[in-house]
Order: structure tokens, then C-alpha cells, then sequence
């Protein structure tokens, strides 16, 4: 490899236009958006594992405080770590080499778009200095975000930022994958994850625009006095509450794809399978989840009023996405069956997946039915779904990432000894703090409320919580710690680890120099990712 | 659409044009408008406003310049890149027009709502659209000049292009003077902010053409030119003057 490597050189990072160092930075970016928002979880814990103030200062400014944190925990956790974690870092690092591409088609716009999300990044954490910070959740409804004294514009500019440096993503991925494949490389013998960054890519492409539009229109209500969101003057309140969800239902698969993506590599190279039913998996599965994905967030609004045909139609269209999700499961389950498996610390992480999968996604359905819901909504029943299936789900398959390509970008081993125990603190942690809340959510115990005097028979329940919060931590700490000492004094790792047959495995070096290959690839019409003679 | 490996082996690509132009970006928008309408700050407006600009435009020339005499990773594809970005704007713009279908259609008799002068202006938006397909059959004929090597007819018809972007503007700021003077502001009513919002909107669109314009002509006066990156330029220019269409209808005869 022609890597002529002369050292560390700061310039030759910060001004990268290489696909490989891009995706590097989108991974240091979103670690810290992850970490500070981890933090703030650990603040909302700490505060509810007792009824009235804990870590607050009292009753009167409780409520602003603990705002704020949920507004950073959720939008820095979502915008600024899961999908810049997912498709900013893994779709950059590993898609151009699964496709035997020398970088992405734009390498300067790919630049431009990790820098427009730290700029989103910079704009979060402004939280922070200002007096007047965001307390909008990371949803921004109105009226509150129109009346609030707190600083609606910095919300929005977060959005703004990391939705251009997403569509870019989007609009150079989705180039790259068409025309830059290697000779010989059909639509059937892709990787996995490349088809699920692709499907991602399209949604961010159709939905993000929108989103980018309602909360501009929020701008211009709070500070240049319009009035789209204000019943008074002829607006319509709840059209934010559409135009948002209307993307953000979408965003859960655009986490969803790339994340099972992920797994399904590390899957099929610990068990040496092909794909099970690859294309089912993808056509119907990943395509499918495109095409339902637009038609479905009204779900998001059911009990603010609505005929009973919508409400119907929206529980019908709801229900009907988890046939292609059941297909992608079937095909994962599929892939195990009959497996040599390996328990690498990365298909540890996957194995955990398909339970958080399991449970978060079974529990996905009575929050579809119209009959359950209107009793489940706004309870902490959803909120422990969304962070079974979205949450830990697909952060557990960024680990299960990191630790599978942790050879492919260091040269290093990463050490079993922490990975392992960071593991099994990470697993039992989130299942101790989010099992809880389910019950509790049955029962009656609402989401969001910092002081929930008068529920008092909840505290047993959330002071669990607070104690698996505070086990995750620990295995966090442990996990991230791992990944910095094992890239600076790691064991070498040997040049394909997990004898994969997957092409940014098998030609090219660890880590890839400039060029990703010492020659042009080109396959033949039998060779596919997952070719282990099985 | 093969690409050899020497040439992009050796060393590590960098540019500095993309964090030069993101930092421009961070102070000339989010801050510059957070401190003039969030804190009321002209300081800081000055100082963030002072420094975006001349960052956001170095990061455009350096970026332009590479663009120009640096050999990409695969010639010739950004014609076919630029259709996804319209795709994108075109559902900004719905987002937009659904906002204004759903107040005009909640409005029901009472549309327009008091507050909206009687007579609206409607042929001004009539000279406008002239001037705006204008515009259109003007690049036109200037990208034929390119393809015909005929660089200084293919600059004179970029720079009627340019001066009839600007005679759009000008009617819309024409247009705008005069509507708050007769007290119809983005803050009227229901009306008025999909109004101002919409063809404000429409607006910045022209204004990102025209800049993009300049960054083709500016060039070409050195007799520097790429035919994809003039492609691009008028593709978008093509995408603005058609949604001038659903604007105009929608808005002013509506």
C-alpha cells in the first residue's frame, strides 16, 4: 500500500476530503453529541428517582431545568448522534470501500457536510452558554416553542444545519452508489448495509426538506411575527405538529436501515452465511419500509382529535409497515440458522439487538392500535418503546459497528477483556432502566413530568431506573474508554480478523491509505459479500 | 466511467474551501440572525455578520477555483447529481405550499382576511414572469455559445442572464416597499405570512442563482470555464423560473 505514511499532520484532517478521515470525524462529532446527551439522560434519571426536586434547584425553576435537558438529551441523541452516527460515520467509512470505490463521487461537498454538522453541533451546545437556552424537546411544538422565553432560534438552526449536511449526505451517497460500483458489480451482489444507507438516503432526500420548512415557519412565527401556527390570526396549530412528523416518523427508518444494516454484516460474517432471502429482505424489506415510511405519522397525533376514517386509516397504513420490518427480522433470524457463530464482542452487541428488537417492536403494536392507545399515549409506556427499538436498539448496533470495522480503522485489536464488561453493563443497564417504565406506563405514570407528586406509588419504579442509568454509565465509560487505549496500544490486528468475504475486508489494507485500493476492483457475475460456500 | 488508480493514490486529498465556507455559514446565518432578532445585539450582528461574509466568500472562490482546474474523481457527473438536490427544494417548497393550501382552505369565505389591500398589484407578477423566462431563454442561448466555443458571446448572454435575475429582484423589493406602506406586513394576517413567506422564499432562491451565476462569469472573464458546472448553473436556474409558475398562480391569482 502506497500509504507513505509521514506521521500525524493536523491539516491533513481537518481539510480531508477522504471519505475514510470524514467518516472518522463524523465518529468523534457524534461520540461527543452522544456523551453530553448521555449525560443529560443522567440528569432526568437522577431527578425523577424521587417524587418532587432531587438534583433541581425547587418547585418554581424545576420545570425550566429539566426542560432543557430533555430538549438536549433528544436532540442531540437524534440529530446530533444516531443518524450522524450512522449515516455520517458508517455510510462514509465503509460504503465506498464495500462498492470498491476510491471516495465518494463529491468529496468536497462529503467535507462540506461534516463541517455543516458540527456547525449543528456548535449550535446545540450554545445551549449551554446562553441564559435563555432551548426548552422545546427535541419537537418544537407551538405554541409553547412560539411563547417560550427560551431560545426557540437556536432549535432551529440545529435542525437547519444538520438537515443541509444531511441532504448533501444524501444527494452524494446516493450518486456514488449509482455510478461509481465496481465493473461488474449488480444490484443484487450489494452489501446489506449498502442498500440500507441507500434507502435511508432517500428518505433523508424526500423528508428532511419538510422539516427544514416547519420549523422555519416556527422561526418566522417566534421572531418576524407570521402567523402560521396561530388559530387566532387564521393559522393552523397543529400543521406543525403534521409537517414534524411528517418527517420525523420517516427518521426513525433512516436509523432503522443503516442500523440494521450494520447488524446484518456482522451477523452473516459471524455466522459464514449468505444473507437469508436477500432479496426479499431488500425489495420488500428496506423498499418497502421507504414506501409505507410517508404514510403513517398521523399516528404521532392520534389523541389530538381527528375523524375516525383517518384515525383507522392511519392504524391500517401503521400496522401494515411492520411487514416489511417482519421481513428483515425473518431474514436476520434466517441468516443465524445453521451458523457457525462467533461471539466477537460485535455480534454480541448484534445478538442483544434482536432481542431490544423484539421487545421494542412488539411493543410498537398496541401503540398502533387506535383502542390502546389513547390510554398509552403521553405515559412512559412510549416512552420506553421508542428507546428500546430507537434508542439503545440502534446505538447497540453502532457499537456492534465500531467494534466489527474497530480493525479496519485502527490496525488494532480492540480489547475483549473491557469490551466484554462494557457489554454486559450496557446490556443489563439499559434493560434495568427502560423494563420499568413499561409497567409504570401501563399504569398510568406520564412521560415528561419532572415532579409527579401525585403519583407517588411510581418512586420503587424510577429509583430501578435511575440504578440501571447509572450501570450503563459505567459500561459507556468502560466501552468508550476501551476504543481510545486499544487504537493508541492495541494488538495488532491481522488483516481480516473475522475472515470476512466482504470486499472492505478482503482488498484493502487496515486502516485503507488514500485511493482505498492497491488495484481497480472489478467482480464477477458469482461473487457476492457473503460468500463462504454455504 | 473508469478511473485510474495512480493518479489519486499517493496522497491524502484535502481543500479548505468546505470549513472556510461551513464557518462563513455558522456566523452569516444562525448567529448574525440570532443576535439581531434573539438578543437584540447590533455588536454582535456587526462583528458575526463581518465575519461570515468575506468567509463565506473565500470559501465560494477557493472552492470555485479548485472546481475549475482540479481533475475530479469521476468527470462529468454532477449534471446527473444536481436532479436529487432539486428533488429536495421541490419538497421545501410543498412544505411551504401546504402550510398556505391548509390556511386558505381553513379560511373558507373569509379570504382574503381583512387587513389585504383591495387591489392586490396583478401585473407586476405578469412582468415579472416575462422577465424570469426571460432569463431562462437568455442562458439558454448563452450555454449554446459554450457549446460552440464561442466564449465572449457565451459571457455576454450570462451577463444579460444575470442583469435580468436582478431586474427581478428589483420588482420584488418594488413590490415589497409598497406593500408594507400600505400596512401589509408578514404579520397582516394569515395571508400575508404565506405571502412574504412564499415569495421570499422564491426570492433567496434567485438571489443563491444569481450568486452561482456570478461564480461561472467571474471566472470566464479569465476565459476559465467548466460546461458542467454552466450546466449545473442554469439546470438551477431553470428549476427557480419554474416554480416562479406555482408561486405566481398560487399566490397572486389564487
Amino acid at each position: 500500500m502506497s500509504t507513505e505514511s509521514h506521521g500525524f499532520s493536523l491539516r491533513e484532517w481537518i481539510f480531508t476530503t477522504d471519505h475514510k478521515r470524514i467518516g472518522v470525524l463524523y465518529l468523534i462529532g457524534s461520540m461527543a453529541a452522544f456523551a453530553v446527551a448521555g449525560i443529560m439522560a443522567l440528569l432526568i434519571r437522577l431527578e425523577q428517582s424521587s417524587v418532587g426536586p432531587t438534583i433541581v434547584a425547587d418547585v418554581a425553576t424545576g420545570g425550566n431545568q429539566y426542560n432543557v435537558w430533555l430538549y438536549f438529551h433528544g436532540a442531540a441523541m437524534i440529530l446530533g448522534f444516531l443518524i450522524p452516527g450512522l449515516t455520517g460515520f458508517a455510510a462514509n467509512y465503509f460504503l465506498p470501500l464495500m462498492i470498491g470505490a476510491k471516495d465518494v463521487a463529491f468529496p468536497r461537498v462529503n467535507a462540506f457536510s461534516v463541517w455543516l454538522f458540527y456547525a449543528g453541533i456548535v449550535m446545540a451546545l450554545l445551549t449551554f452558554v446562553v441564559n435563555d437556552p432551548p426548552d422545546v424537546m427535541w419537537t418544537g411544538y407551538p405554541p409553547y416553542s412560539i411563547l417560550t422565553s427560551g431560545n426557540t432560534a437556536f432549535y432551529v438552526f440545529t435542525v437547519h444545519l444538520l438537515g443541509f449536511a444531511s441532504i448533501l449526505g444524501a444527494v452524494n451517497f446516493l450518486v456514488t452508489v449509482i455510478y461509481m460500483r465496481a465493473p461488474g458489480m449488480g444490484w443484487n451482489q450489494l452489501n446489506m448495509f449498502v442498500w440500507s444507507t441507500v434507502t435511508a438516503f432517500v428518505i433523508q432526500l424526500v423528508f428532511v426538506p419538510v422539516l427544514a420548512s416547519a420549523v422555519t415557519m416556527l422561526l418566522f412565527d417566534k421572531y418576524l411575527g407570521t402567523h402560521f401556527f396561530d388559530p387566532a390570526k387564521g393559522g393552523d396549530v397543529l400543521l406543525y405538529q403534521n409537517l414534524f412528523w411528517f418527517y420525523s416518523h420517516p427518521a426513525v427508518y433512516v436509523i432503522l436501515l443503516p442500523a440494521l444494516g450494520i447488524l446484518f454484516e456482522v451477523i452473516a460474517t459471524s455466522c459464514k452465511n449468505m444473507v437469508f432471502n436477500y432479496k426479499a429482505a431488500v425489495y420488500g424489506g428496506m423498499w418497502g419500509i421507504v414506501l409505507i415510511s410517508g404514510e403513517v405519522w398521523v399516528h404521532h397525533l392520534y389523541i389530538t382529535g381527528m375523524p375516525d376514517w383517518i384515525r383507522i386509516g392511519q392504524m391500517v397504513s401503521t400496522l401494515l409497515i411492520s411487514v416489511p420490518v417482519g421481513l428483515l427480522a425473518i431474514s436476520m433470524f434466517g441468516t443465524l440458522y445453521r451458523g457457525a457463530i462467533t461471539y466477537t464482542i460485535a455480534m454480541k452487541y448484534a445478538t442483544a439487538c434482536l432481542f431490544l428488537f423484539l421487545i421494542g417492536g412488539l411493543t410498537g403494536i398496541p401503540l398502533a392500535m387506535t383502542v390502546m392507545t389513547v390510554h398509552l399515549s403521553e405515559t412512559s409506556f412510549v416512552h420506553a418503546h421508542f428507546h428500546y427499538i430507537m434508542g439503545i436498539f440502534a446505538t447497540f448496533s453502532v457499537f456492534a459497528g465500531v467494534y466489527y470495522w474497530f480493525p479496519k480503522m485502527t490496525g488494532k485489536l480492540a480489547g475483549e477483556k473491557l469490551g466484554n464488561l462494557g457489554f454486559w453493563f450496557n446490556f443489563v443497564g439499559v434493560n434495568v432502566t427502560f423494563f420499568p417504565l413499561f409497567i409504570i406506563g401501563v399504569q398510568g405514570m406520564p412521560r415528561r413530568y419532572w415532579n409527579y407528586e401525585m403519583f407517588p406509588q411510581f418512586e420503587p419504579f424510577h429509583k430501578v431506573a435511575m440504578l440501571g442509568s447509572l450501570i450503563v454509565a459505567v459500561g459507556m465509560a468502560l466501552t468508550i474508554y476501551n476504543w481510545i487505549v486499544s487504537a493508541i496500544s492495541g494488538e495488532k490486528a491481522p488483516a481480516n480478523p473475522w475472515k470476512s468475504a466482504s470486499l472492505e475486508w478482503t482488498d484493502c489494507a487496515n486502516p485503507p491509505g488514500p485511493g482505498n485500493f492497491t488495484k481497480d476492483i472489478t467482480v464477477s457475475a458469482d461473487w457476492t459479500p457473503y460468500n463462504y460456500g454455504r | 466511467m473508469s478511473h485510474s488508480t495512480a493518479e489519486h493514490a499517493h496522497h491524502w486529498e484535502t481543500s479548505w474551501a468546505p470549513l472556510v465556507l461551513t464557518a462563513g455559514i455558522l456566523f452569516l446565518v444562525p448567529l448574525t440572525f440570532s443576535a439581531y432578532f434573539v438578543y437584540q445585539n447590533h455588536l454582535y450582528t456587526m462583528v458575526f455578520a463581518g465575519l461570515g461574509t468575506p468567509l463565506v466568500l473565500i470559501g465560494v472562490a477557493k472552492w470555485v477555483s479548485e472546481g475549475l482546474t482540479q481533475k475530479p474523481l469521476l468527470a462529468g457527473i454532477s449534471p446527473s447529481a444536481l436532479p436529487y438536490f432539486i428533488i429536495s427544494e421541490v419538497f421545501i417548497f410543498l412544505g411551504l405550499f401546504t402550510a398556505y393550501w391548509t390556511m386558505r382552505l381553513s379560511a373558507g369565505d373569509n379570504w382574503p382576511p381583512a387587513g389585504t389591500p383591495e387591489h392586490m398589484n396583478l401585473i407586476l407578477p405578469v412582468l415579472m414572469t416575462i422577465i424570469l423566462v426571460g432569463s431562462s431563454v437568455t442562458y439558454h442561448i448563452a450555454e449554446e455559445k459554450l457549446d460552440h466555443d464561442d466564449i465572449g458571446g457565451f459571457r455576454s448572454w450570462l451577463f444579460l442572464t444575470i442583469l435580468l435575475g436582478a431586474a427581478f429582484l428589483g420588482c420584488t423589493i418594488y413590490e415589497y416597499d409598497h406593500l408594507i406602506h400600505q400596512g401589509f406586513g408578514p404579520s397582516t394576517n394569515a395571508y400575508s405570512t404565506a405571502f412574504f413567506s412564499i415569495t421570499g422564499f422564491h426570492a433567496s432562491h434567485v438571489i443563491v442563482g444569481l450568486g452561482i451565476f456570478l461564480a461561472v462569469l467571474l471566472p470566464a472573464l479569465a476565459n476559465k470555464t467548466n460546461k458542467y458546472f454552466a450546466f449545473c448553473a442554469g439546470m438551477y436556474w431553470h428549476f427557480v423560473d419554474v416554480v416562479w409558475f406555482f408561486v405566481a398562480s398560487q399566490v397572486y391569482y389564487w
